[in-house]
């Protein structure tokens, strides 16, 4: 394999630059690692327990950035475009890894990396470049204040090449905004604030051009593989419509189940829903269709407002800005959707957060908690989309209420008060995505239990809502919320793209993630062997947590989930009660192996995983 | 026999050619009969967008009947009589 490296699909080496001492090495992927955490997010974890100290400030010099691959990526499997940013998170205060597709991450490994490792902080805005096996460090104080797709468009210029592939931060990374996305091209790490990690090391971007290609042990194998997994990606029903409608196939179908959030989750039903649908999106603002690498779902809409208060041009909306945006601030207009998804772009912040944290500030307008004096005389009356476009413009900005906006809702409103508390709809400090947990037990545990807190990507409301199990039932979840985690964990660390779902899951990790893995890297793992990997990448992960003093305490839901039936629609009086929760809680650790009264491993889960290691941080 | 209202959005939607259709149904007059009505009615394009070809069965995924959230497959024997109206909410993932 490439470098001799032991295992297929991987380059066998990382690259590491240390910021502070303007050093670049590069050093050998370890074996025994990429075996029992494969890549991606697991390989990251393992990396990153070693080398972050314990409760350093994310933001400062301590905190290490690291970008990850995995194995499949550069292949030709279907759905391999992804690939990890992970570090200690600004809003969380843990390990956070924030999953990005598009075509960076393959070609990273095309320069022959397997991921980049960033450390210590510039004494001036550098940007790197990574050209194969010549990698700079280079001057970006000309780049600082720009938006990511202008200093994108410099550094091609700068470069002289318009196919090199480039992750940027914004505006809000450099000031440090916890919510800071990386935009990779056109794609985002969205989650956690890895472009405020970014912009503390005074990194504005990294351009990568590689060259070369990624090894397999058995050609023919893969590409019989790649055909069978392209066919189920052709035909399988729950994968059907991304290509027509993108991920907002799904709004009026949603709305319909009364499961599409609603004006900061006080309902789930809403009248709008038309105006904001895949159906008018397609009708209205979309131009074109775009996929990521070595991608047939082919997902990405490119929509085009042309002009009017609304003129922009987007690859999106995707659901989440539909949600976010459009039903959680009760604003029915798409194209007022297209706009506010630019403006989140060009600042760089993730655009679930600030959504939330307008609709935040909109039910504290509503509930009179905040007047026009707060609001710099906005009108943040639910609908309001001209306000709802200021708002997150001055979020960027960090002006007037921005500022306050730009903490995050959890700190917000233990600033403000006055009962704002429960419009926060959030787990340690991420706001929640598009996906309801009320009428859903199963997804309510992992939310909860997930090391993300409000990310459906650490479980899926799928097997619940689409009734491969009874939705009413609570025995059983807590080990179904596991055996979800499990095969999203895998996903992670392969890298392949969740939308992909009905083929990598949707209960447990099915055989055809383990045949991608094994056609890919040699190995011959069976499905036994690919869950305990996963259960170890999840307990490291959970290790990570515990040594910076997470307990069972964090696994919680927002207040409104555990008091506040939803109030109409199909689903009226579906609710998580904290009884109803602590008993699946207890399920879940029971499962895991996890001490109860903690919520953390145990000595023996961790001896029976290979983590003895972490037994003295931990137990 | 019952004459039974069906909703449908997004590629359900096309094939359908109408976000709301009737269909007659039965016997069985139930969740079953409308949802074996339907492929009947609109064959292979439905097929191709509700039945997964490596099962040969019909993906599962939330109805809405007469404003009740049940399941296409553990609710597949509710009775449903003339007048009703089933919503197929698409099988769901991603986002």
């Amino acid at each position: 394999m490439t470098n001799g490296f032991k295992y297929g699909g991987y380059k066998g080496q990382l690259l590491r630059v240390n910021l502070t001492k303007k050093g670049v090495t590069k050093e050998p992927l370890r074996e025994d690692w990429a075996r029992d955490f494969v890549g991606g997010v697991g390989y990251s974890a393992r990396l990153l327990y070693e080398e972050i100290p314990a409760k350093i400030d994310a933001l400062g010099p301590q905190n290490t950035l690291f970008f990850m691959t995995g194995p499949v990526n550069g292949t030709m499997i279907p759905a391999a475009s992804r690939s990890t940013a992970c570090a200690k998170s600004p809003l969380t205060g843990s390990f956070f890894h924030s999953i990005f597709g598009g075509f960076w991450g393959p070609e990273l490994k095309f320069a022959g990396y397997d991921g980049l490792i960033v450390e210590g902080k510039a004494d001036k805005p550098v940007y790197l470049w990574i050209d194969d096996d010549r990698v700079e460090i280079r001057s970006a104080e000309h780049l600082w204040g720009k938006n990511p797709f202008k200093a994108q468009e410099i550094i091609r210029q700068e470069i002289g090449d318009e196919n090199i592939h480039i992750a940027t931060i914004g505006e809000a990374g450099e000031k440090g905004i916890p919510y800071a996305i990386i935009l990779l091209d056109i794609r985002a790490a969205g989650r956690g604030g890895m472009g405020a990690v970014m912009g503390s090391k005074n990194l504005k971007a990294i351009a990568v051009r590689g060259t070369g290609t990624v090894s397999v042990p058995n050609m023919l194998r893969v590409y019989n593989t790649t055909v069978r997994l392209n066919e189920l990606v052709a035909t399988n029903p729950a994968v059907k419509g991304l290509s027509d409608y993108g991920t907002p196939r799904n709004v009026l179908s949603m709305n319909a189940a009364g499961i599409l959030p609603t004006r900061n989750w006080q309902t789930e039903v809403f009248k709008g829903a038309e105006g904001i649908s895949g159906e008018t999106m397609k009708e209205q603002v979309v131009k074109a269709h775009r996929a990521c690498f070595a991608c047939s779902i082919n997902c990405t809409k490119y929509s085009v407002v042309p002009g009017g208060k609304y003129k922009s041009i987007i690859n999106g909306p995707d659901y989440e800005t539909i949600y976010g945006f459009g039903s959680i601030c009760e604003v029915d207009d798409i194209k007022a959707l297209c706009k506010v998804d630019e403006v989140c772009d060009e600042y760089g912040i993730d655009l679930i957060q600030a959504s939330m944290s307008v609709a935040w500030a909109m039910e504290c307008y509503q509930k009179g908690i905040f007047t026009k004096a707060d609001t710099g005389g906005l009108d943040l009356t639910w609908g309001n989309a001209d306000a709802m476009i200021h708002l997150t413009e001055m979020i960027g900005k960090q002006q007037g209420l921005g500022a306050l906006l730009a903490k995050g809702t959890r700190e917000a409103a233990k600033i403000i008060g006055k009962g704002s508390e429960r419009f926060v709809i959030s787990n340690k400090g991420v706001d929640w995505p598009g996906h309801t947990c009320r009428p859903f037990p199963g997804a309510a545990v992992g939310y909860a239990t997930g090391p993300r807190g409000g990310s459906h990507h650490d479980i899926r409301p799928t097997p619940e809502k689409a009734g491969l199990v009874d939705r009413k039932v609570l025995e059983g979840k807590g080990g179904m919320a596991a055996e979800v985690n499990h095969w999203l964990m895998l996903a992670d660390s392969a890298v392949v793209c969740h939308l992909g779902e009905p083929i990598w899951g949707p209960m447990k990790i099915s055989d055809n993630l383990v045949e991608a893995l094994n056609a890919v890297t040699g190995w011959e793992l069976d499905y036994a062997q690919a869950r305990k990997i996963a259960e170890r990448q999840w307990n490291m992960i959970r290790c990570f947590a515990a040594r910076e003093g997470f307990t069972r305490n964090e696994d919680t839901l927002p207040i409104r989930f555990m008091e506040e039936p939803v109030p109409e629609g199909p689903m009226k009086g579906a609710l998580i009660s904290k009884e109803t929760l602590e008993g699946l809680k207890d399920q879940y650790y029971e499962y895991r192996g996890w001490d109860k009264k903690t919520g953390n491993p145990s000595k023996a889960k961790l001896a029976e995983l290979g983590l003895e290691f972490a037994a003295k941080d931990v137990c | 026999m019952a004459t039974v209202k069906v909703k449908g959005f997004s590629v359900i939607r096309d094939v359908l050619g109408a976000s709301l259709v009737e269909v007659e149904v039965g016997p069985p007059e139930t969740v079953k009969g409308t949802l074996d009505a339907l492929l009947r009615t609109y064959g292979e394009p439905l097929r191709k967008v509700l039945v997964d070809p490596a099962t040969g069965e019909m993906t599962p995924f939330l109805l809405v009947l007469n404003g009740e959230a049940i399941s296409s497959t553990l609710d597949t024997d509710r009775p449903v009589k003339t007048g009703d109206e089933i919503t197929l909410i698409f099988p769901i993932g991603g986002g």
